[in-house]
């Protein structure tokens, strides 16, 4: 093709603004991304934009209806539970707990998977061979029967139980890291850096991780939606977050006895996480589709 | 095949191995006592710890601890649970059988609607049909178990009363327990009253089965609309709308067989998820199976309960694993002769 201005630098942007490209013009894609930044507010600000506390017990106004029930009150748009707490700022401040901390934790997984899966795609042999059969056995184990082994180890608590979804997410980032290294690698621009000299760690950082950073990102959205759930059902199950927190799954699981009186208490929370993990598997598949129309370009 | 055997039965070997060192040092990761969270006998007198000692090697090296561990577990010695004070292989023997029950249920259920819908999403590509079966399994894969357990019991044991709402069989049959199977336990027994008592069975599974099969399902779906997507783009599908041959002649004919040897490869991967899903399930539906089993017995700090539900679980899944594998390589020869696994 003729190129018509010669005098305009050409833009090549980067895989990952490529990715941004295709992902935007996808209207359920840029719809979940949306209330993917909305939960990202509520859990970065949610706790100062409740209207209750969330701890505040209000013994007048037991388990009020949300305001559209005829007996609801407005002031307690969502209603409240059987200690008269408000469950729209329980709900917000949970956002942190569930949606916040699982960010947190995929970021952790991430970070140590990538650099354990960039190791063992350099090194070959042995060491690598012993990996990926470690790799095998801990993928292949079910991976709440393993967080629960490990907060068995560590004792039952919010934060034990992130330590032990973050360890069992690092597996998957590694596997992940690793395939796509190992496929850039036979690639031939790769060759252009080692034959001016650079060596192999600085050829992993200039060359490869921006091109494979894409496919990252999308394993770190599936491992997110599945810490998510994680983190609710290890905290319905009674072993993660404390009673008072108002972390979704803890939330659910104190409902269970109001179930048939106060629905409410138990479908808002269930919502919640339904929502946010249909929301971040929105986001990713997404991504996910961009990738593949990219590649059939 | 022999070569394949061989590769699968030494993957095997090598995880077992790493399982089980796993499991042995997680006696010395729990608090207390080695050789109380190994045996499980927590009210052992001076004597009888004489003879732990010997039985586990605690007086030699680590490596002789766990030769001794290892031996102890293929003569079936789990310990002691902690808590019941009963040998665990026999809490196993009880509480496993009603767990593979309840997955094995899920699987089929899950395969049995999940591949023909995927199926059917891949030959409406990009259709309204395709787009609400997506959707569908979008809802389906995010919602969480626990909490979709919660309504299926609302709205069909509560509301409607359809179905039970939690266990596995009604009380009022006595069916001796044989092999823990409740299915295989009512057919065995001479009980006069064994037709109401399978229908009975079969009602309780209905809803576990279901809340379990779910989050599967929607994996089966994509997975079969992907495989079938494949399938339909590939030249021996043009070739054979080339022939004329009719698009139902060509899906069936064609489109269904070769697509379904690649979904057999993935439902051995996919087990693993299911299983979790599984022990979930348990608890909400008091399914007296091995996952919730082990969830009582981390409230109960009981750590050799722990160790066995680790083992057994794992083990399970493993060998499903290992049968997809094989399942796969027999239908479809180019896997055999593959050198190196995926």
């Amino acid at each position: 093709m003729a190129r018509e201005n010669i005098y305009q630098e050409e833009e090549f942007p980067s895989p990952i603004k490529q990715l941004w490209y295709t992902f935007k013009n996808t209207p359920v894609a840029i719809i979940a991304f949306g209330c993917y930044l909305f939960l990202v507010f509520f859990s970065v600000f949610g706790s100062f934009i409740t209207p209750h506390d969330i701890v505040e017990n209000n013994l007048d106004k037991l388990l009020v209806p949300p305001a559209w029930n005829d007996d609801g009150d407005v002031s307690y748009l969502l209603g409240t539970d059987d200690l008269g707490r408000d469950m729209l700022s329980r709900l917000i401040h949970g956002t942190s707990l569930t949606f916040g901390l699982s960010f947190v934790v995929v970021f952790f997984a991430l970070a140590i998977g990538g650099i354990i899966g960039s190791i063992s795609a350099i090194n070959r042999g042995i060491k690598a061979s012993f990996l990926n059969h470690f790799l095998d056995v801990i993928l292949s184990i079910p991976s709440l029967l393993l967080a629960i082994i490990i907060v068995a180890i560590l004792g039952p608590g919010l934060g034990n139980v992130l330590w032990a979804i973050a360890l069992v997410s690092i597996p998957q980032f590694v596997h992940v890291t690793r395939n796509a290294i190992k496929e850039e690698q036979k690639k031939g621009y790769v060759l252009i850096p080692i034959l001016d000299g650079a060596s192999e760690t600085r050829v992993l950082i200039t060359s490869i991780y921006p091109n494979i950073i894409d496919k990252v990102i999308i394993q770190a959205t599936l491992a997110q939606s599945a810490a998510i759930l994680d983190i609710a059902a290890l905290g319905f199950l009674g072993l993660g977050a404390p009673i008072p927190m108002p972390e979704w799954g803890s939330m659910l699981a104190n409902s269970l006895d109001l179930f048939y009186i106060a629905p409410w208490t138990s479908y808002l929370p269930g919502l919640a996480i339904l929502f946010t993990v249909i929301v971040t598997n929105l986001v990713g598949e997404g991504l996910r589709h961009s990738l593949k129309i990219q590649k059939d370009r | 095949m022999l070569n394949f055997t061989l590769r699968r039965l030494n993957l095997l070997f090598f995880t077992l191995l790493m399982l089980s060192i796993v499991s042995f040092s997680l006696s010395y990761f729990f608090p207390g006592n080695v050789l109380v969270n190994l045996s499980g006998e927590v009210n052992a007198d001076q004597q009888r710890t004489e003879q732990l000692v010997v039985l586990y090697n605690m007086d030699k090296s680590i490596f002789h601890q766990y030769t001794a561990y290892i031996g102890q577990i293929f003569s079936g010695n789990f310990g002691l649970s902690m808590s019941s004070q009963m040998p665990i292989s026999y809490e196993l023997k009880t509480f496993l059988p009603a767990t593979i029950e309840l997955c094995l249920s899920a699987l089929f259920i899950a395969l049995f609607f999940g591949v023909p819908l995927g199926f059917i999403a891949a030959i409406f590509h990009n259709k309204p049909l395709d787009k609400i079966i997506l959707t569908f399994a979008m809802v389906g894969y995010s919602i969480p178990v626990f909490w979709f357990a919660l309504i299926l019991i609302l709205v069909f044991s509560i509301t409607l009363s359809w179905f039970p709402s939690s266990g596995q069989l009604n009380l009022l049959f006595e069916i001796e327990q044989v092999t823990g199977f409740k299915f295989i336990d009512i057919l065995l027994s001479d009980s006069q009253y064994q037709a109401q008592a399978l229908k009975d069975a079969f009602m309780h599974i209905v809803l576990p089965a279901i809340a379990v099969a779910t989050a599967p399902m929607t994996i089966f779906i994509r997975l079969a609309r992907t495989s079938m997507l494949d399938v339909l783009e590939s030249n021996y599908i043009k070739a054979a709308k080339a022939k004329g041959l009719s698009q139902a002649h060509i899906i069936y004919h064609h489109g269904i067989r070769n697509s379904l040897v690649g979904i057999v490869r993935l439902i051995g991967l996919h087990f693993a998820n299911l299983v979790t899903v599984a022990m979930i399930a348990e608890v909400i539906f008091n399914w007296q199976g091995a996952g919730s089993w082990l969830i009582e017995s981390i409230f109960a700090r009981d750590y050799t309960a722990i160790q066995g539900g680790l083992i057994a679980l794992a083990t399970f899944t493993f060998f499903i694993n290992i049968l997809a594998d094989f399942l796969y390589a027999a239908l479809n020869p180019l896997e055999r002769h593959k050198q190196h696994g995926a």
